[in-house]
């Protein structure tokens, strides 16, 4: 597992790198963001796809679990997720992501400010539009933005409609499940 | 006050302002400056400062506490990874969790863990109070009362010592993990631990077993018949591990005689047995035995690089920079450091190094078992182990009436047997399994008892003491509130 999330946070930083490089040259936060959020999308989308729907529900050798490890079962998405967003924490303060939900299963993943309140419920009554805004966190002040995360397979929605912590059991492929947060600290 | 008081005074002060200033910024013994009590196991260390305070001498107290933090990973980190952190550092740096940093702030480890504390520290060097987890999860929707009706009568103060939850390593407490569990026997029909089971039948290879007349060294150790005999009956000698070995390393395959006598110490290093048992070496500089060994360590300062700080590098002679060189420190805990109960008639500057528990000559693995622990140790515990049903196993084990890895020694618990993807070997850190004891439920007690019982067990303070004579007389609940709640039947507010 830590080689894996290695690698996500490897990419991750190949893909940071360029984006702070891009944001050291002036360029807009949402800009910065958004190019943050298109690589983090893109690995998270093609796991979904080529790893979990493919193995676990198209193939079915492999089932995917919260505790993977001890079932010999492959990481849900989200938790693959959550660990590039926490070994990315590991290695820099230029940057901070999370994958949130107005329906968490984890408590811990719903709105913890107003603005990602106010993010997350945009995002879900405006699936094609991003929400950009800023916020004082800790003293500090953050540009923030929230991307839409849909339901792109089935074993996404067969995992939330099923789990006994799921507030929301009638998710179908193509909703909007939560949200990707990013936030990056303003100079 | 006279004025030869008032100077005598002043006089003193200097010297004393001089002598701190001197021990902080070039070098010595700073103990004496220690501003509280040092931990347990972190007494080890205590006169090689830098470990733990690595910032430079009047960095800003932002950068002090950073610097502080991350030395602990230094050390600590591999556990924390092995236990699968359920409160990792990382997940609390994202700022979404500001609102958390000042009720307790996770991002620092001395929050929970403050050193030089001894009024306040607890076991496992806590030092944070009792009903910590209140600060997180007793308010908004990550009240924990909120989708958990059997936590509603509970006191905070309860979660991490009535056996249900640790902070950081949840594993064998996870309720998915108690459910499927639920209604195990306390003892399984044929109790075994099953790596210790499969460590005692690896077989060596062929054909490289020594004998007496075998042995290279030189005409006088081989005339000590005694040693002589314990090294052929030992492990050593059956893997084909000759004397020259350990006694003269390096030496050349075709060294005749006088080579050997040319190359020959009495007494070798644990850096010997390192070259062939990395594993456990790196595993017992974990563990409060040989943490003096761990590389996070900081060693000695230089005095010259001191000097220089202050510009003094060329005004004061090497020699008299030497005089306040830092101490250093012991290369081995000994007896005598412990600050658990030992024995009166251990010996107090015996140190801790491989040959303390294992005869460098027959390596005798059943003695490094048990007898090497009770030789030392004279806790309630230990003293109860003989009268133990564990020790009753153990010789049963011992005298071939109970299969192997049936018995229970005191290796058994705390420095179990554990396979990895390549390899199987004892871990050498004593702790391992003791930080808190829970941890040992998964790797030791789950093989030959059920989850329900050694979670009792471990929470009867006076059964541990007993050394499990008798039955757990605590009962732990957590079990059945998980198997209620994963049967759906917990209830909770809707959300």
């Amino acid at each position: 597992m830590r080689y894996r999330t290695f690698t996500i946070a490897v990419a991750f930083a190949v893909a940071a790198g360029t984006a702070m490089d891009a944001a050291a040259q002036e360029m807009p936060y949402p800009r910065v963001a958004d190019m943050l959020y298109r690589v983090m999308s893109a690995d998270r989308e093609v796991y979904t796809r080529m790893v979990v729907q493919r193995l676990t529900v198209d193939e079915e050798i492999l089932t995917a679990s919260e505790h993977f490890e001890d079932e010999a079962a492959l990481p849900l998405p989200a938790q693959m997720f959550r660990f590039g967003a926490e070994t990315v924490m590991d290695n820099t303060e230029d940057f901070s992501y999370a994958l949130l939900s107005l329906d968490p299963i984890n408590r811990n993943n719903g709105p913890a400010t107003e603005l990602e309140q106010a993010g997350l419920e945009f995002v879900a009554d405006n699936p094609d539009e991003n929400f950009y805004g800023e916020e004082e966190l800790g003293g500090e002040r953050y540009f923030a933005a929230v991307y839409p995360d849909r339901a792109i397979v089935e074993a996404c929605v067969n995992c939330h409609n099923n789990h006994r912590d799921s507030p929301r059991t009638d998710l179908e492929v193509g909703d909007v499940m939560g949200g990707v947060v990013i936030r990056i600290p303003i100079d | 006050m006279s004025q030869k008081v008032v100077l005598w005074l002043i006089g003193m002060t200097l010297l004393a302002a001089a002598y701190v200033a001197a021990t902080m910024l070039v070098g010595g013994d700073r103990r004496a400056l220690l501003v509280g009590r040092t931990t347990d196991a972190h007494h080890q260390i205590e006169m090689a400062c830098e470990t733990c305070h690595a910032a430079a001498p009047f960095a800003d107290a932002a950068t002090a506490e950073r610097e502080l933090n991350e030395t602990c990973r230094n050390c600590h980190e591999d556990e924390l990874d092995a236990a699968v952190d359920s409160h990792p550092r990382s997940m609390f740096r994202n700022p979404r969790m500001a609102s958390y940093w000042e009720k307790l702030d996770a991002r620092l480890c001395t929050s929970c863990h403050a050193e030089h504390r001894p009024e306040i520290t607890r076991t496992g060097a806590v030092t944070v109070a009792t009903d910590f987890c209140v600060a997180c999860h007793s308010e908004g929707d990550e009240d924990i009362r909120l989708d958990r009706p059997s936590h509603a009568g509970l006191g905070f103060d309860t979660c991490a010592t009535a056996g249900c939850h640790n902070y950081h390593d949840n594993r064998a407490l996870y309720e998915d993990f108690l459910a499927e569990r639920a209604g195990g026997p306390a003892l399984r029909p044929e109790p075994v631990h099953g790596p210790t089971a499969r460590f005692r039948a690896l077989e060596r290879p062929a054909g490289m077993a020594l004998g007496r007349g075998d042995a290279v060294a030189p005409a006088a150790a081989l005339a000590d018949t005694n040693i002589l005999v314990q090294w052929a009956g030992s492990g050593h000698a059956a893997a084909g591990v000759n004397c020259t070995a350990c006694h003269a390393d390096g030496l050349a395959a075709d060294s005749g005689p006088a080579g050997v006598t040319a190359r020959w110490f009495e007494a070798p290093s644990t850096r010997a047995c390192r070259s062939c048992h990395e594993p456990q070496a790196r595993s017992f500089a974990r563990g409060r035995h040989g943490m003096r060994e761990h590389p996070g360590v900081a060693p000695p300062r230089n005095p010259a690089t001191g000097l220089e700080r202050v510009g003094l590098s060329r005004l004061i002679p090497e020699i008299v920079a030497g005089w306040v060189a830092d101490p250093v420190p012991p290369a081995r805990m000994t007896v005598g450091e412990a600050r658990l109960p030992m024995r009166a008639d251990a010996e107090e500057h015996r140190a801790l190094d491989c040959g303390a528990c294992h005869r460098p000559h027959d390596v005798d693995t059943v003695r490094a078992a048990v007898e090497a622990c009770t030789s030392c140790h004279d806790d309630r515990h230990t003293r109860a182990y003989a009268d133990g049903p564990h020790h009753t196993l153990w010789q049963a084990e011992l005298s071939g009436e109970a299969p192997p890895g049936a018995g229970v020694s005191c290796a058994t618990c705390h420095m179990p047997v554990t396979e990895g993807r390549e390899a199987i070997a004892v871990n050498h850190n004593q702790n391992d399994t003791l930080r808190p004891s829970d941890k040992m439920i998964r790797p030791v007690c789950l093989d030959c008892h059920g989850l329900e019982f050694s979670l009792d067990a471990l929470a009867d303070a006076d059964l541990v003491d007993r050394n499990f004579r008798g039955t757990p007389t605590v009962h732990v609940e957590s079990m059945e509130w998980a198997v209620r709640r994963s049967a759906g039947d917990e209830g909770g507010t809707a959300r």
